[in-house]
């Protein structure tokens, strides 16, 4: 079973921050796929850099972002840079949450002229936290919505490279001690065979 | 009178950032400054790639880059930064070369989606040759430069929006040359 979380840092509701993220997570088409708006927990993400401390609405939501097959991380373009909220949330992230973790980066601006800030601002950030960030980056820009322009095609070959990045790998998902339990009969051949020795 | 060097990092013949650099050299003039077009691409290639500084050529440009007032660093955008042929003369100047300068960052490139190559690539080195002032740069889509023989002629836009930053970069120059002999 796999499974992808997208996270979208946009503020804006509607946000096209969150249509580019759920776009990109759908056409990953992995057995289980949710998106985060990190708006929802803005709060909770100011508390923990205050105080070093995960509160109870965000202790699951980065579990569940380390248990994650793989990531779709998207932010909205402030000031030709990503925004505040999403590094933020980066800045909370355990250091090794991401380690190895697949990563599809994306980015929304008004203008294609900061396309770039995936590969100088995001890119750099993610490869220094582990993760193994995905050669296609999307970029989608005002234009991009409701036109005829190439961003499907982009978005079909950046999940496209997620879900092969995926399937390589062996699921990350925590070790849960009850999935698969000894079978009772084993336990008491443990016992009898030990017997035995006694 | 304030003198400037105008740096073009095109290895192509029929540049179009070699023409834009002609076009904002005569530009310059016009607005009062002496202005000289310096295409790397003229340079020996032996001593750029050798790193040989000593050459009287390429010691001539940088000797013309110490007597300058302002430096206008034009470059294609290849593979998403400046061309490596810019950074062949660059590498070659002494580690503070554009120290006490104005700089203006130009570039030209194929598409919109790479403007910031001037931002998070060019500036950065530009700021590590020690250059005082490097005003906002602009970005010139290649299909709005026309090459003419010692010209250039610009898409109507472009020019409308290439104008303001190269006269802004004309009155700095003029501003800290008039502070400097006062
Ligand atoms: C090897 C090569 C790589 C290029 N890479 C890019 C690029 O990554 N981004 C871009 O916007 N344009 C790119 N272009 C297009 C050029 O930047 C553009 O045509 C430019 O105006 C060429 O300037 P020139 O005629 O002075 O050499 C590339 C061109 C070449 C030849």
């Amino acid at each position: 079973m796999t499974t992808i979380m997208a996270i979208s840092a946009g503020l804006s509701q509607p946000s096209s921050t969150r249509m580019l993220a759920d776009r990109l997570a759908a056409e990953v088409k992995a057995d289980h796929t949710e998106t985060v708006e990190l708006r929802e927990y803005a709060h909770d993400i100011t508390d923990h850099l205050l105080t070093r401390f995960a509160n109870a609405r965000l202790r699951p939501v980065l579990r569940r972002l380390a248990d994650a097959d793989g990531l779709i991380l998207v932010t909205p373009v402030f000031t030709a840079s990503f925004s505040g909220l999403f590094k933020s949330f980066l800045d909370i992230v355990e250091p090794d949450a991401l380690q190895g973790k697949p990563v599809l980066i994306g980015a929304t601006g008004g203008t294609e002229r900061h396309s770039l800030v995936l590969e100088h601002a995001l890119r750099p950030v993610l490869t220094y936290l582990r993760a193994v960030v995905l050669p296609t980056a999307v970029y989608a820009a005002s234009a991009d919505w409701g036109n005829d322009t190439d961003l499907s095609r982009r978005i079909a070959r950046a999940a496209g490279e997620l879900a092969a990045e995926v399937a390589r790998r062996p699921a990350v998902g925590r070790v849960d001690p009850f999935a698969d339990p000894v079978p009772f009969t084993d336990l008491l051949a443990d016992i009898s065979g030990r017997t035995d020795h006694d | 009178m304030t003198s400037l060097i105008i740096l073009s990092g095109s290895p192509s013949v029929t540049s179009r950032t070699g023409a834009l650099s002609d076009h904002l050299a005569t530009r310059l003039r016009g607005d009062g400054h002496t202005a000289s077009v310096v295409r790397v691409r003229d340079l020996p290639a032996e001593p750029l790639l050798h790193a040989d500084s000593t050459h009287p050529k390429i010691a001539e440009v940088a000797d013309a880059i110490a007597g300058a007032h302002g430096v206008v660093v034009a470059s294609p955008v290849y593979k998403a930064a400046y061309s490596g042929v810019l950074k062949l003369l660059l590498d070659l100047l002494p580690q503070f070369a554009l120290a006490g300068k104005v700089v203006l960052p130009v570039v030209t490139g194929g598409t919109p989606a790479h403007v910031l190559a001037i931002d998070y690539a060019l500036r950065p080195v530009l700021s590590s040759l020690g250059a005082d002032h490097i005003v906002p740069g602009w970005f010139v889509l290649d299909r709005h430069v026309e090459p003419l023989p010692g010209d250039a002629r610009l898409d109507q836009r472009a020019a409308e929006d290439l104008y303001p930053i190269v006269d802004a970069f004309s009155e700095v120059v003029r501003g800290r040359h008039a502070l400097a002999v006062a």
